[in-house]
């Protein structure tokens, strides 16, 4: 009987057109906050997962690198050498401070670049130079876009200036943005010498990762010894804690129109139809033969609406990536997966009510004209 | 027999509001008969109709068809019944507008778990044999009311059922289309022993009946012979 659900859905193509482009438009909207939420998070995650580290130590009080501080005296570095298994140890030194721009005062993530061992240099430099030297800067893409910076241009920190000379991609964080200076221009502009956030550690080969965590926390008490993973974890976290719970309710709200919209239409049609449900009961069509016509329209919408939404959701990814960078998105196949489950559950929560009312289609009522 | 009807009432309503659409309605249909059923409007004709189909229950008597009582069949065994045993007619054809006429017809053996190029074979036979070879894959919007009831008669002949139940078939055709119509049921059923009861007030259909059986406040109140005989000796009706 799945022909006659098929024939019915398509002989009122602007009513599938609108069930088809609501769950389209909600599967885009769902796709892209989640999107938004997983690049934001995976960008986060993805500069500490690029720095050359094997352990992360942090003041043991602070949370992560961006909401608060870890201040840790350079003196201890020596302390983390000592342990066996421990190649070598790099201060990383970051904070998020104001900087000044020809046009207004913002913000940036100030990283100290250590260019002999690499550590908290750019992901990726586009333009311009891709080591700093003293009183120089690299901006992100984006800050550079948001804020008409160029290279050449002065940037003041606190009582410092620096001049762009580079451009960097892979560095927004939606909110704000890095910038890399020099390690000595760091410690100078954030008043850090003789002090670090955060030690780097690198292992010989063939180390106990566990062991060597163990011993750096038995030499310094008071500080954290995270594992790479950990520390990405640490510090995505605070984004899942922060949008996820806004990113939730949109979600719902996303999944909720689809319900309503495919809900809306097979409902209307069923209603328009009923009559001709009542035919099938009144020759001998079971109930339950016409409920899955119903439920095969419902997910023909469905499932349709999936794939125009996550084709759309592909297509406004890449346009919105040209012209508007700071748009952080990462689809995951994962992502795709659940999606197309919640268009399906769509299409079965919004053929319970036309399923309904056809289980009170009276076949007899054929017979009155 | 094939249709036995004992002593059927149905009313609707409670209290001194209750009206008794039929009231201990008797009747006998043979196998290859067609009974024509006349009243006037409201005399019950259609309530009848609907309760021989199994579509309603009578609150007393019992409606038997190739020996089962369909009155004490549960609910959900009744639409499998229907789809075995009996043929539906409609008077505003009630052909489904999304399918064309193959379709349409195809849609009883689809029901009964036929497989879609077999009941596709069988439903353009039977098209072709009511004259519709040409009009296969049209639209009901495509086709005159006369075509559309033909469409309406080949789907309810094409499962072969025993019974076939027309409610005013001729209520929305031209004399002509009307008069041809029924020719061709008639033709079909004669042809293949069925019963037939039509509730109509079409006088013109007494030609192509054996009986006819008069009701009036829900009460059968005369039987009288049709011209079946005269005008429908069936080698030159198909």
């Amino acid at each position: 009987m799945l022909f006659i659900a098929l024939k019915n859905l398509f002989q009122e193509k602007t009513r599938l057109f609108i069930s088809v482009g609501g769950v389209a438009f909600s599967v885009l909207l769902i796709l892209i906050l989640q999107g938004l939420l997983q690049g934001f998070s995976f960008r986060i995650g993805e500069y500490i997962r690029k720095q050359d580290a094997d352990l992360w130590v942090g003041d043991a009080r602070a949370r992560d690198m961006f909401h608060s501080i870890s201040l840790l005296s350079i003196a201890d570095e020596e302390k983390i050498e000592g342990v066996e298994g421990v190649e070598s140890v790099s201060p990383f030194l970051a904070r998020q401070v104001v900087v000044a721009t020809a046009h207004k005062e913002t913000a940036t993530y100030f990283i100290g670049y250590d260019a002999t061992t690499g550590v908290g240099g750019p992901t990726k430099v586009v333009e311009g130079k891709e080591t700093p030297s003293n009183g120089e800067i690299i901006v992100d893409r984006v800050f550079a876009g948001n804020h008409k910076v160029k290279i050449g241009d002065n940037l003041i920190v606190g009582q410092s200036n620096f001049k762009v000379v580079g451009v960097s991609t892979g560095t927004n964080l939606v909110s704000f943005q890095y910038s890399f200076v020099t390690k000595e221009d760091a410690e100078r502009t954030l008043s850090m010498t003789g002090q670090t956030n955060y030690f780097v550690v690198k292992l010989k080969d063939n180390s106990d990762r566990e062991r060597v965590a163990q011993e750096i926390k038995q030499n310094l008490p008071t500080v954290k010894v995270f594992t790479k993973e950990e520390f990405v974890d640490r510090n995505t976290e605070i984004v899942r804690d922060t949008f996820l719970p806004v990113v939730r309710v949109l979600l719902v709200i996303g999944f909720i129109v689809g319900v309503a919209v495919i809900g809306l239409t097979i409902y209307t049609s069923t209603v328009e139809k009923s009559k001709e449900y009542g035919v099938l009961k009144a020759i001998g069509v079971r109930n339950s033969q016409l409920y899955k016509m119903v439920f095969a329209q419902s997910l023909v919408a469905g499932v349709s609406g999936f794939l125009f939404g996550s084709l759309m959701a592909l297509v406004v990814n890449l346009v919105i990536d040209r012209f508007v960078p700071a748009f952080i998105t990462y689809f995951r196949l994962i992502d795709f997966g659940w999606v197309f489950l919640a268009s399906v559950l769509m299409a079965i929560l919004a053929s319970y009510i036309p399923i309904r009312r056809i289980a009170m289609v009276n076949p007899a009522e054929v017979f009155k004209g | 027999m094939s249709l036995v009807a004992n002593n059927i009432t149905k009313v609707f309503g409670k209290g001194h509001t209750s009206v008794k659409a039929v009231n201990n309605v008797s009747l006998n249909i043979l196998p290859g008969e067609v009974v024509l059923i006349m009243g006037p409007s409201g005399s019950g004709k259609t309530t009848l109709i609907t309760i021989l189909g199994g579509l309603l229950s009578p609150n007393e008597g019992s409606v038997v068809i190739n020996h089962e009582d369909i009155t004490k069949l549960k609910e959900d065994k009744l639409p499998s019944f229907r789809l075995e045993n009996i043929g539906f007619i409609f008077q505003s054809f009630n052909i489904l507008s999304a399918l064309n006429a193959t379709e349409n017809v195809a849609v009883p053996l689809i029901a009964r778990g036929i497989s879609q190029k077999k009941a596709t074979e069988a439903a353009q036979d039977f098209l072709k044999r009511l004259g519709l070879g040409e009009r296969l894959n049209n639209r009901p919007s495509d086709l005159s009311g006369g075509e559309k009831q033909r469409v309406a008669i080949a789907r309810a002949l094409v499962t072969n059922p025993s019974i076939i139940l027309a409610d005013e078939p001729t209520a929305n055709l031209d004399s002509k289309n009307g008069h041809e119509v029924m020719l061709k049921l008639c033709g079909v059923a004669c042809e293949e022993n069925k019963s037939v009861v039509i509730v109509s007030h079409d006088q013109r259909i007494k030609d192509i009946a054996h009986r006819v059986l008069w009701i009036e406040d829900g009460k059968l109140t005369k039987e009288e012979e049709g011209n079946h005989k005269k005008v429908c000796p069936h080698e030159n009706l198909v």
